[in-house]
């Protein structure tokens, strides 16, 4: 059974259901066998989501634990929250952006006194470097400002990935289904931040 | 699947939602009327057949204030004629529940199909309910698909087999099913022009009561016993052969998880999995049983299968030994994936998975121990966020009961407000109100949305009025039905039609409640003292607190062109008073770790303002340019 197990995980708003959605548009379009389990639960941003693209054989709309081969993190401590999905010496290509959630920031401000410290960078890529083989940090929020539009850190990702080799996707076609799945007044920007992801992974 | 795509009716192959699936089935159906309540995981489909309803006007599109109207609606089209589809949540069909079941009694005319989505884990739901009772208590034929792919083929079957039985079909699915995207292999869109028909033409009698009931039971059950000698030889049962005499009986996403721990195993029980069940195909059960010594059924939630499974194997006397849930090898509670069925099926067979998932799950929970939660909030600009805040300085010295109700407000029972007395289902916040003010000192406050108040709180608000008691109601009106994905409510000033909008006001006023007061959800602070007046007042209380759904409101300026400007803190201002952060937790709000300062977040934060508003030494402004 021939499989790539793709993990993508988030923040809600960040466009984690778009990036699967030309994944899965792009295998598709190239005859290649594809399911995706979204979770898209309810519609407020800021909440933990993921999507599991699943291409080759697979029936099951959830990668089984321990299989995924690569794990796209949109914000870096989200990549640790799905880690039971990569498979002993997976990758993991991540958003060294982390974005505090409101719960992690109430105890600090409720016990001022005690300066308690948010989660780091460096705390998260020990943790991952414990598991994973390959770990991939990049800024993307840098890149999507560089492009001139913040909401395309999603597809600076995946620009990156599409350099991974092995990578089961091609790019003309990813780049054929970003043209099809973005909104058409983004469709120049996104093709840039695929460009700059891609670059910057080749770099 | 992009909307090209959906919209052009020439039949093609391509990556679409399962929701979309089932939406682009309607269509080629040449359904007439669809109507729907949203509803988590079902919500695409009314979004998508909203979308293509622009496209395809002879197809009569509408949002329903709650679930029970819109089957109704569908059921009333299909009785006068024209072929229809109605959607909904599991706990949408208890909404709906009376209309179901006498429904299934009366039949219908023109292909009338419900699909009703389960929740198993409770992802987006109040309750892991199982929905496939209702079909047998109903006496209405169930299909449960797997893919996306089948959800689109049984949608057309289900039409026809209405039709063809004057019966209503019901589909059943869970989220996993729903929200699954895969190839699918679509036909032609074929669009008859939408005639109105003379009610002469297709009149029946549907009515029932005593004797007409009893008949129409009889009738009923007649029409199943000929749609079970029909599911006997569905395709969408299907026997994989394998090898031994273990066998596997498994639905929807369940036999896909089945599929795949089998290989993973390495073992080939032989596996039938069932799309029809109800009425459940007993002779197809009995040849594939009468070879085996065991089997192992693999469903969610309750087991149905299973026990059907059992009667009919003691009926054929084969000796078999039915493992599932009451054997222990499956749980009750949450859903299903590769590892837990792997378990399951490892057990019986007696191996292993190659994968250890419990020691690989197990590190991973260690691994992640640094990590913070990061449960569902408010979203950046959402009004609800600024009306609870208000809430929770007026509630300050004051011993309350607070009643919650099902909406986005629903996560004040989550951390880090961990404030909810109660929260049961749609509506019911004001009658468990009612209760309560009968037998405690206590001031209750009922909190409810627009769309929850339309959809089920107006009669518990006629009932206390009425009975003359005495609680708070807090109308959160954000203008859109927020949760599902911001689709119109009866409140709102658009819909796929022509709207009417109704006036939240105008009817509490109506009903009689005399203390009304309407407030502008971004005014925090002043919003305090009018709420403490209105929780310490006598008699039923309304306030109603108004304010767009940021996500609406943000993609309606998006689409104008108009900027969404974000805030900044000012550094030489901020006096690490963390007032814009205690009480608000507003996700585009974080500290600098050098300062403690607080920041903002530019492309979270849509410039609503409130924070600047609560900040007590003006350290926050806007930053005066567009950032997204």
């Amino acid at each position: 059974m021939t499989q790539y197990n793709i993990l993508l995980a988030g923040v809600g708003g960040q466009g984690l259901m778009l990036l699967s959605q030309v994944m899965g548009d792009a295998c598709t379009k190239s005859g290649v066998k594809v399911v995706v389990g979204a979770q898209h639960g309810l519609a407020q941003r800021s909440g933990s989501i993921s999507a599991h693209v699943r291409i080759g054989d697979a029936y099951s709309p959830l990668i089984p634990y321990g299989t995924a081969d690569l794990i796209i993190a949109m914000e870096a401590t989200e990549a640790l929250r799905y880690i039971e999905f990569l498979k002993q010496g997976g990758t993991v290509i991540m958003n060294s952006r982390i974005m505090h959630p409101p719960l992690e920031t109430a105890p600090i401000v409720k016990n001022r006194q005690e300066l308690r410290m948010y989660v780091t960078l460096e705390q998260v890529k020990e943790q991952l470097s414990k598991v994973v083989g390959n770990v991939i940090s990049i800024d993307a929020e840098k890149v999507a400002v560089e492009v001139g539009n913040p909401r395309t850190e999603n597809v600076v990702l995946l620009g990156v990935a599409s350099a991974l080799i092995g990578f089961p996707v091609k790019i003309e076609p990813l780049k054929e289904s970003v043209r099809r799945v973005v909104p058409e007044r983004a469709v120049e920007a996104n093709l840039k931040a695929f460009d700059l992801g891609r670059k910057a992974a080749e770099g | 699947m992009s909307y090209q795509d959906l919209t052009d009716p020439s039949p093609k192959r391509a990556f679409m939602l399962c929701n979309e699936a089932v939406a682009r089935a309607v269509l080629e159906c040449d359904a007439k009327v669809a109507a729907f309540y949203p509803g988590s995981p079902t919500s695409e489909i009314l979004d998508t057949l909203y979308l293509l309803s622009a496209d395809y006007p002879d197809l009569k599109m509408e949002v329903s204030a709650n679930e029970k109207v819109a089957l109704e609606t569908v059921a009333g089209a299909s009785m006068a004629g024209a072929r229809s589809f109605t959607s909904m949540k599991s706990v949408g069909l208890n909404v709906a529940s009376d209309t179901f079941y006498t429904l299934g009694y009366t039949g219908v005319n023109a292909g009338c199909v419900l699909l009703v989505a389960d929740d198993p884990h409770a992802h987006s739901s109040q309750s892991e309910q199982d929905g496939r009772f209702f079909a047998p208590t109903g006496h209405v034929p169930m299909l449960e698909p797997s893919t996306p792919q089948e959800a689109y083929d049984m949608t057309r079957y289900a039409f026809d087999l209405s039709e063809r039985y004057k019966i209503l079909t019901m589909i059943r699915t869970t989220t996993r099913v729903n929200h699954q995207y895969a190839s699918v292999e679509v036909g032609e869109v074929k669009r008859t022009p939408f005639q109105k028909r003379n009610w002469k033409d297709v009149k029946r009698p549907y009515f029932t009561l005593s004797d007409t009931a009893r008949r129409l039971k009889g009738e009923a059950l007649d029409k199943l016993g000929k749609i079970e000698e029909e599911f006997a030889a569905s395709p969408f049962n299907r026997v994989i052969e394998g090898e031994g005499r273990i066998g596997v009986v498994a639905n929807g996403v369940s036999y896909l998880h089945a599929m795949e721990a089998a290989e993973a195993l390495g073992v080939k029980p032989h596996i039938l999995k069932l799309g029809t069940t109800h009425p459940l195909p007993k002779k197809l059960i009995v040849d594939f049983v009468s070879k085996l010594d065991k089997v192992l059924v693999v469903e969610e939630l309750m087991p149905y299968l299973e026990q059907h499974i059992k009667a009919i194997a003691k009926d054929a006397d084969c000796g078999l030994e039915v493992l599932g849930k009451e054997s222990g090898h499956f749980g009750y509670v949450g859903e299903y994936n590769v590892a837990v069925v792997s378990k399951a099926l490892g057990t019986v067979y007696g191996v292993k998975s190659p994968v250890d998932y419990e020691a690989v799950q197990a590190k991973a929970a260690e691994l992640k121990k640094v990590i913070p939660n990061r449960l569902p909030v408010f979203c950046a600009g959402c009004p609800h966020r600024a009306t609870l805040w208000a809430l929770q300085q007026a509630l300050k010295g004051t011993d309350f009961i607070l009643n919650n109700d099902i909406g986005c407000y629903s996560m004040l029972q989550l951390e880090p407000y961990s404030l909810t007395d109660m929260m049961l289902c749609m509506g019911a916040g004001q009658g468990i109100s009612s209760g309560m003010q009968h037998v405690v000192n206590d001031r209750v406050v009922a909190l409810i949305g627009d769309s929850t108040l339309f959809h089920a709180g107006l009669p518990a608000l006629v009932n206390a009025v009425h009975n003359g008691h005495n609680y708070t109601l807090f109308i959160l009106d954000n203008s859109v039905t927020a949760m599902t994905g911001q689709q119109p409510n009866p409140g709102s000033d658009f819909g796929p039609n022509k709207v009417t909008e109704i006036d939240i006001e105008a009817v509490v006023r109506g009903i009689g409640v005399k203390n009304v007061t309407k407030i502008n959800a971004f005014d925090p602070k002043p919003n305090v003292e009018t709420m403490k007046k209105a929780i310490l007042g006598e008699g039923v209380n309304v306030v109603i607190s108004v304010g767009p759904c940021a996500l609406w409101n943000d993609r309606k300026r998006r689409a104008a062109k108009i900027p969404i400007i974000p805030n900044k803190v000012g550094k030489e201002t901020c006096k690490t008073i963390y007032a814009c952060v205690r009480d608000f937790y507003c996700p585009a709000i974080q500290l600098d770790m050098e300062t403690r300062q607080t920041i903002i977040q530019p492309d979270i934060c849509n410039g609503c303002m409130v924070c600047a508003k609560l900040c007590p030494v003006s350290a926050i402004s806007s930053t005066g340019g567009a950032q997204k």
